[in-house]
Parts: structure tokens; C-alpha cells; sequence
């Protein structure tokens, strides 16, 4: 009995003493933040992805409430996030036009020519060692090193092809450094006005006939969709197509660009688009 | 008799006799050849030639301006046709040269010239060795020119032939020591002149006596060149463990053999040497052995630098129906090639093919941690750990494992009974390393 009470006291006292210390400590060392880095840091996305070039959220918010960065410099926000914290801060934030990844490539796992039976490691970047299975020497190995590295679960292989959700993508680029064939590229793309975009899926620079032989679905440059879009939002980088993203949403032509292209290379995304889910609120 | 050997490492099945006993045919002049820019290590070439040049036998078509690296000549007498992009069989698509053959114009040969050893002076071999391009013909195709100009502050005392040929199947350079035996020892002492070498040993493994015994006979009134029998192991012919078994003197990590007064050569890169001295022929052919249960006729086979696979193959006699793996080199450290169209390099020095029953294709399960990839391999690294941080992507641990001393042999893959494709993850280590570097600066 009395080693119960002993020990309920000696215990209960050391807590005690502790706890005052702590308390002592807590009052005499505090380090005065700035209250609005945390409100700054609650409506940053707090992924910590690094794609702003700073290690991680909190340093960022520092940043902006420093003043020695901006708060449309999260390149993951979108435009409701930039206007929040600028809100915080009490200045005008400038209009955003958030960015998405975009896949070069149009090779589903059915249509994809095979040269060889590959057996190895199952990731791009092991098989791209010594360039894999598939005929084409830019196209998808379809092994998805990229949905793997996406910190907001927006990519999905669908039939052998990574697929991006467009709502959910934040343009980070992880995926970019991720494609061992750099098949992906941040292009613009505003989520308030638009729903689905449009891409050439085909990476291949080289001539139409070697194109046509080891894929059906390659741009074989015939500058068609140049010629149909007057306003230059599509471009010739010598045999392949590319868009100019900052012209592609005044352009009324997308329908008849994707009708008239002979090999289908051209792609619509997004909402039209059945591979892509939309959960836009 | 205890041979010298090292220790550690493998000993797979051999399968020599396939090709081991015929002597080297030549290969038929083929129509096209396709001659990459990049053929060695270092800097690649850039064209000498356009588009429609007439072109000669031996004529230099690529060249670049560096200290690392080695020219390259034509191999047939005809018409550029392109200069693009074009498989190859390391780096799977490279630069090259295609050109047509005339066969209107009869080839240019060179004729035999005769060497003073007295006379020739050593930045005279140097010269033309780079001139005529020779690189390693072992395989990892490093220019000659390179390793016989060793800097003054490492001399070098011993010059070791390498005779051993430890990767099963080819049969190449047991061929050109047993019909090149002049020329080898020749070579042996130009080279031993040229870096000023007291001292020239020739390597052979056990399973190939009648070289040995050639040898022994043509050498035996040369008091500074020894014939050295070794163990039949892989990978006895990798320069480290072939220094390790002659001379019990260790690389360090990270350094080359010159840092231990040695330099080490192949047989054949020793009679290419011979010729450009001596005849001032370019290296535009080489000994090729192709061989595997999938071809017909297996053989040796001296083939230009550029003919295409299909038209090699096709000099041995073509596929069977059951050949299902063409490998370029041997089966340790061969690459597996997706296609025929891909030319014959100076690394090329075999051509095998493997059929459905001999390619294993069990599936990779998880390592078990029985270490026998650590108790096999020759460098005393651990491959376990460069699997675990290739997996993981922690690409500056692999460098706290030193990764970059691994020699690529394959007796880790080779003995792991998980069959984890060690070496695959090791080359994507090495990349990844290698580009985290240069980011660097």
C-alpha cells in the first residue's frame, strides 16, 4: 500500500515539475511568427511537390509573406488558391492561368508494334536502357513510371497509355522528369473557362513514311492541321505538328483540325473525351 | 599445377566446340554498309563525307577533335547514300554513315610491310595507331591510341596480352592467336616498345592448349615475354581480375590499370595494331564469331565494320526456325538486340544466337537475401544493395557502394536464384548517377 502511494506521489510530483518547466520554457523561448505564414500555408495546397523551386509549403509561405515571392508563384494552385492568399495579405492578385501536363502519345497497347519480346525490369526507365519492345523509339512503354510519381493521383493507364485527368492535374511536372521519352509537357490551360483541351499524340520527328511503318496513329507531318488552322495555333517543328497553347482556346476549329487529320493523330481531352473522368466541382 | 586465377567469380558452360575448330572464313563484301560515328568510348565522330561522295576502301569518313576518341574509316569502296540516324547495337540508335558498294571498282588491299623494331619511334606508332582507329577489340571498344600513351608520371613495366576469352561461346580471339601467332607476338612488342615496357606477358586460359603450346614455342627464345597459363573462370579476360591473377597487384577503385604500371590489351587489338603500323590499313574489318544453336553453320568470320547483321548471319549458314534471341557479344555481358538491320561495330565481337529451349525466361521473384550474387562477384561489391537503392531510386547511396567499380561481368544475375536482372538495375544506377552528376556540374 504505502509503495502505491510512494510512487503515485514521486511520479504525479516528476510530472509536475516537467510540466512547469515546459510551461516556463514555452513562455520564454517563444519564437513570434508572423500569424499570417500559417493562414498562408492553410491555403497553399501543402503537397510539398517543390515545383515552385522551394522545399516545401512552409518556406514558400514565408516567401510570400516576406514579400520576396508572389502568391501566384505556387505553380500548383489555381486561381482560387492565388486569390486567397492574396486575400490573407490584403493585395490584388493577378489572373492565373494554371498549367497541365499533356501526353505526346497515342499508341494504346493494341495498336503499339512490337519489334522484339522484351523481358527485364517493368519500369520505363529500366527498359529504357536498351530501348525496349515497341517499334517506336519515342512512344510510351506503357509501364506508367508516371502514375507512380503523380502526388494528386491525376494520371491513370488507360489501354497501355498514361491518361491525365485534367481537373486534378496541378502542372507540378513530375511526370516530365519522371518519362524516360519525355512524352509529357506543362502546357496552359485555364480550369475556370474550359473543360477539355486538345493535343497531337505523336513525339516522333522523324519523316511521314518512317512514321506510317511502325505506327498508325504517328504524325506523319503533313502540315494539314497547319493549313485548316489559319490562326497559328498549330505549327510545324519540321515533321511533326505541335500547338501553340497560349492561341488554342480562341480557336473555333478543333472539330474540323481533328476531322481532317489523316492518321488521327490529333487528340481532344478532356470533358468531350470519354477516357477522362471530370469531377469538377 | 595450381593455375593462376583470382578469386571469386563463375564458371558457366563454355559451349566453344560450336565454332572453336573451323578457321576464319571470310565474309562475303556486302552491298551496304551502315557505319555508325560512335564506335568506341569518348567523343563521337562528326562526317567527313556528304551525301553522293565517291568513298574508298580504308577512306576516313569520320573524325572528331578530342583526346578520347578514335576515327572512322569506310569499309567498302562505293557511294554515301545517307547520313542519319540508323540502329546500333549498343546505344540502340546512332548517327551513320550508309554507304553503297560499286562493284564495278575492285577493293583496295593493303599490302605486307615489314617493322623495324629498332627503328620505329614511339609518337610514330602512336600516330597511326590513332589514324587507323584502333580500339579495344575485347569488346568495351577504348581507343589504343589512349591507353599507349600513358602520362610520364605512371610508368608502366609490364604489357599483358589478353589470350583468355573467358565469355562462353566466342571463339574469336582463340582463332587469331592460333593463326595470327606472328602478328600477336609482333604486336605484343610494339606496343612494349612504344610505352617503354620491360616486361610482356600473353594470358591464356587452360581450355585453349594448342594456343598455349604455340605460344610457348614461338616465344621461346624471348627472354622478356612470358606465356602464362590461367584457370578457366569468368571473368578471368576482365583486365582487373587478369592483372589480380598475373602479378597480384590490385586497380584501385576508380583508377585504371596504368595506375599499376600495367597495360592490358586484347589479342586482336595487338595484330590491328601490327597492321596499321606496319601495312598503314585503317581498322575496317574484324573477327566475328557467330555462333549459338540457332545459326547453321557457326563459324568465325572476318567481317567489315558496318555489314549488317542479316548478312553475317546469313555467311553462317542463317537461322534456324527455333532461334528466338540474337545477342551481340557473348551471353554474359552481351546486348540483346531487337532487330538485324543493326551493323557490325568494332566492339562486335561475336554474334550469338540462342533458341526457345536454352532462353530462360523465369520470372523475377524477391531477392531472398542468400548473398550469393556478394560470394560470386569478382570485385568484392555488393549487389544486393544496388538493386535495393536502383529500386528506390537513392541513387547517392549507390555511390556510397561504389557502383562505378563494378565491371558489369553478370556473375550476380548469373547466380541469383531469384533471377533479379542485377545488372540492368546496376547500368540504370550508373546512368542515373552519372546525369545526377553533370546536373551537378
Amino acid at each position: 500500500m504505502n509503495i502505491i502511494v510512494i510512487s503515485t506521489i514521486a511520479m504525479g510530483g516528476l510530472g509536475m515539475f516537467f510540466a512547469i518547466i515546459l510551461a516556463i520554457t514555452n513562455k520564454k523561448l517563444y519564437v513570434k511568427e508572423d500569424p499570417r505564414i500559417e493562414k498562408v500555408l492553410e491555403a497553399l495546397p501543402g503537397v510539398n511537390c517543390g515545383a515552385c523551386g522551394n522545399a516545401s509549403c512552409h518556406d514558400l509561405a514565408q516567401k510570400i509573406v516576406k514579400g520576396e515571392a508572389e502568391p501566384h508563384d505556387c505553380p500548383v494552385g489555381d486561381s482560387e488558391v492565388t486569390e486567397n492568399i492574396a486575400n490573407i495579405l490584403g493585395i490584388e492578385s493577378k489572373e492565373v492561368i494554371t498549367k497541365v501536363a499533356i501526353v505526346h502519345c497515342g499508341a494504346t497497347e493494341k495498336i503499339r508494334k512490337k519489334r522484339a519480346v522484351y523481358i527485364g525490369g517493368q519500369t520505363c526507365r529500366v527498359a529504357d536502357i536498351i530501348g525496349g519492345e515497341i517499334s517506336c523509339s519515342y512512344g510510351c512503354f506503357g509501364y506508367g513510371d508516371c502514375v507512380t510519381v503523380c502526388l494528386f493521383d491525376a494520371i491513370e493507364m488507360v489501354e497501355g497509355l498514361p491518361v491525365i485527368d485534367l481537373m486534378k492535374c496541378t502542372g507540378c511536372g513530375q511526370c516530365v522528369e519522371a518519362c524516360p521519352r519525355n512524352i509529357i509537357s506543362i502546357e496552359d490551360f485555364s480550369k475556370e473557362k474550359l473543360t477539355s483541351t486538345i493535343s497531337i499524340a505523336c513525339n516522333n520527328p522523324d519523316k511521314g513514311a518512317v512514321v506510317r511503318k511502325i505506327c498508325e496513329v504517328g504524325c506523319i507531318g503533313c502540315s494539314l492541321c497547319e493549313k485548316n488552322c489559319e490562326d497559328g495555333s498549330f505549327y510545324m517543328d519540321g515533321m511533326l505538328a505541335r500547338i501553340d497553347y497560349s492561341k488554342v482556346y480562341n480557336s473555333e476549329k478543333w472539330d474540323l483540325v481533328i476531322e481532317k487529320c489523316p492518321a488521327k493523330t490529333i487528340k481532344k481531352l478532356g470533358k468531350e473525351s470519354k477516357c477522362v473522368c471530370v469531377t469538377h466541382p | 599445377m595450381r593455375l593462376k586465377s583470382f578469386k571469386q567469380g563463375i564458371h558457366p558452360g563454355y559451349y566453344k566446340g560450336l565454332s572453336e575448330n573451323g578457321p576464319i572464313k571470310k565474309c562475303p563484301s556486302p552491298k551496304k554498309v551502315i557505319i555508325p560515328l560512335s564506335q568506341h568510348t569518348g567523343a563521337p565522330c562528326k562526317p567527313l563525307v556528304e551525301r553522293k561522295d565517291k568513298v574508298e576502301r580504308g577512306q576516313k569518313i569520320g573524325e572528331a577533335d578530342a583526346f578520347i576518341t578514335s576515327p572512322v574509316h569506310s569499309s567498302i569502296t562505293g557511294t554515301v547514300k545517307s547520313i542519319d540516324k540508323q540502329p546500333h547495337p549498343v546505344s540502340g540508335s546512332f548517327d551513320a554513315v550508309i554507304i553503297e558498294r560499286d562493284e564495278s571498282i575492285e577493293e583496295k588491299e593493303w599490302e605486307k610491310g615489314v617493322i623495324d623494331l629498332e627503328k620505329i619511334s614511339a609518337d610514330e606508332v602512336r600516330k597511326k595507331v590513332r589514324e587507323a582507329g584502333i580500339v579495344g577489340l575485347g569488346g568495351a571498344a577504348f581507343p589504343a591510341s589512349v591507353k599507349i600513351s600513358p602520362p610520364k608520371e605512371k610508368p608502366i613495366d609490364t604489357i599483358i596480352l589478353n589470350g583468355c576469352e573467358c565469355e562462353p561461346y566466342l571463339t574469336a580471339d582463340h582463332r587469331i592467336m592460333l593463326e595470327y601467332t606472328d602478328d600477336c607476338i609482333l604486336g605484343l612488342k610494339v606496343i612494349m616498345k612504344t610505352v617503354g615496357a620491360k616486361k610482356g606477358i600473353v594470358g591464356i586460359e587452360a581450355n585453349k592448349m594448342d594456343a598455349f603450346k604455340l605460344f610457348l614455342e614461338k616465344t621461346k627464345d624471348e627472354g622478356n615475354i612470358d606465356v602464362e597459363l590461367l584457370e578457366v573462370k569468368y571473368p578471368e579476360g576482365a583486365e582487373k581480375m587478369l592483372i589480380k591473377a598475373l602479378l597480384s597487384r590490385e586497380v584501385p577503385a576508380g583508377g585504371l590499370p596504368m595506375d599499376v604500371g600495367v597495360v592490358v590489351h586484347n589479342v586482336g587489338t595487338a595484330v590491328s595494331i601490327v597492321e596499321a603500323v606496319r601495312d598503314n590499313k585503317p581498322l575496317i574489318e574484324r573477327v566475328v564469331t557467330v555462333t549459338g544453336k540457332g545459326v547453321n553453320n557457326p563459324g568465325n568470320f572476318m567481317v567489315a565494320i558496318g555489314t549488317p547483321f542479316s548478312d553475317v548471319i546469313e555467311a553462317a549458314g542463317g537461322l534456324k526456325d527455333n532461334a528466338v534471341k540474337v545477342i551481340m557479344g557473348g551471353p554474359l555481358m552481351g546486348i540483346a538486340q531487337s532487330g538485324l538491320d543493326v551493323p557490325v561495330v568494332k566492339g562486335t565481337s561475336g554474334i550469338l544466337v540462342l533458341t526457345a529451349d536454352e532462353t530462360d525466361i523465369e520470372e523475377e521473384v524477391n531477392c531472398i537475401r542468400c548473398a550469393r550474387c556478394v560470394d560470386h562477384c569478382p570485385m568484392y561489391l555488393i549487389p544486393t544493395e544496388f538493386v535495393k537503392f536502383a529500386r528506390g531510386e537513392a541513387w547517392e547511396r549507390m555511390d556510397s557502394v561504389n557502383i562505378m567499380d563494378c565491371i558489369e561481368c553478370g556473375s550476380c544475375a548469373f547466380v541469383c536464384p531469384s533471377k533479379i536482372p542485377i545488372v540492368q538495375y546496376i547500368k540504370l544506377g550508373k546512368l542515373a548517377l552519372r546525369n545526377l552528376k553533370s546536373k551537378k556540374g
